[in-house]
């Protein structure tokens, strides 16, 4: 998977945006978008919203998540703990760069948010990173994390796996008996 | 997005070899030492420090890997395999010590593929070799995966020195899950570039046939 494609998927979240313009209520297939008032927020997929800011037709209101303080405590509380804290969003890392590539005049504080939430960013790989190397120190057959992002996730998919991979044909090596019996092909 | 234009077979790791793997095959270049067990005659040209013309039985000499895999038999009748060094006893002690700071590459750039093979040839210590293979493995498995997700856009040619061929293999995945990650980031990916395969046909443009 491409972290295109992960960006991709991204988009349909909801965000709140403040549109200068007035609709009626769109029938999509995905599902209805509510009738736009000047002035009226309404809730919006991410893609819609990044297209009406780019005609500048709205104005996007940051998620509640993507605030100073709250992210700063999250960011403490995700280097107390060992195991992985609960993600502002299922999609942090994508939303704040759309967010934030499109639509910085409309976010507070745009360059803080952006180094802390690579700072939570920083901490959740390294713990990812330790707990896949404690899963092949010991063969476990079977680990579960919770609270994990697909990016994050989409990051170390390919090594882990090729890893896994030898680690397990290496093990197959232990047990020969299966896999005797080849030469006949010579 | 950016698949190559073609699907390299990979190695088979493992006591298997994969026949259309060019790691294997390069692999199984690699050269043994073993004991003829019976007269080679006529063959005499095989072995370059003596000058008769058959090889007498009980010569030691080294012959390459699949040549010995074609050639041994369980009733020992044609050959025996001697361990390389790093398969003994004193390279494995080593090994379990401390993986990380052994150079693999040195050592035989195929130590996992051609370590695999060898337990093919019937040796009393096989469960150790096998054992020492996957404990190496696992030892190095942590630097290999801080080296290929930390170094971006850098000269890896330090990192990579040392690594077997396999954790080459394993280096270059990291990577790629980390570039991938860091130009989506930079906002590469909503640029638009030629595709490798059309670099690699290297077309010509439009402009330089006109001109």
């Amino acid at each position: 998977m491409d972290p295109s494609e992960v960006e991709f998927l991204a988009e349909k979240e909801f965000v709140k945006i403040i549109p200068n313009f007035s609709l009626d209520k769109i029938y999509l297939i995905g599902g209805d978008l509510g009738p736009f008032n000047p002035g009226l927020s309404v809730d919006v997929p991410v893609w819609l919203a990044l297209n009406l800011k780019q005609r500048q037709k709205c104005r996007i209101l940051p998620p509640e998540w993507m605030d100073v303080e709250k992210l700063e405590e999250m960011r403490e509380l995700e280097r107390k703990e060992d195991a992985f804290t609960p993600a502002p969003s299922p999609y942090y890392m994508e939303l704040t760069k759309l967010l934030l590539n499109h639509a910085s005049d409309n976010i507070p504080k745009a360059d803080e948010i952006r180094t802390l939430v690579k700072d939570i960013w920083d901490t959740r790989v390294a713990k990812l990173r330790l707990s896949a190397d404690s899963f092949i120190r010991q063969q476990e057959a079977h680990a579960q994390l919770d609270n994990l992002t697909l990016m994050e996730i989409n990051t170390i998919r390919e090594f882990l796996l090729d890893s896994l991979n030898c680690m397990y044909k290496l093990r197959s090596n232990l047990q020969p008996g299966a896999t005797k019996g080849q030469f006949g092909d010579y | 997005m950016d698949t190559p234009s073609y699907f390299p077979v990979p190695p088979g790791v493992g006591m298997e070899e994969n026949f259309l793997s060019l790691d294997d095959i390069l692999l199984s270049q690699e050269r043994l030492p073993v004991r003829t067990e019976c007269v080679f005659p006529r063959l005499g040209f095989l072995e370059k420090s003596s000058d008769s013309q058959d090889i007498p039985e009980g010569t030691k000499m080294e012959l390459p890997l699949w040549l010995c895999k074609g050639l041994y038999e369980k009733k020992r009748k044609v050959l025996s395999v001697e361990l390389p060094k790093i398969y003994k006893e004193g390279w494995r002690t080593v090994f379990t010590a401390d993986p990380n700071v052994v150079d693999l590459h040195k050592m035989g750039p195929y130590y996992y593929g051609l370590g695999s093979q060898m337990l093919h040839f019937d040796n009393p210590e096989n469960p150790d070799i096998a054992n020492a293979l996957l404990q190496t493995f696992i030892g190095r498995f942590r630097r290999t995966m801080d080296s290929s997700q930390n170094a971006y856009n850098e000269d890896t040619s330090v990192l990579v020195g040392r690594l077997d061929c396999l954790e080459k293999v394993l280096f270059r995945s990291g990577q790629n899950g980390l570039n991938g990650f860091q130009g989506w980031e930079k906002g590469q990916a909503a640029q638009l570039t030629a595709s490798s395969l059309v670099l690699n046909y290297r077309k010509r443009k439009l402009v330089d046939v006109q001109s």
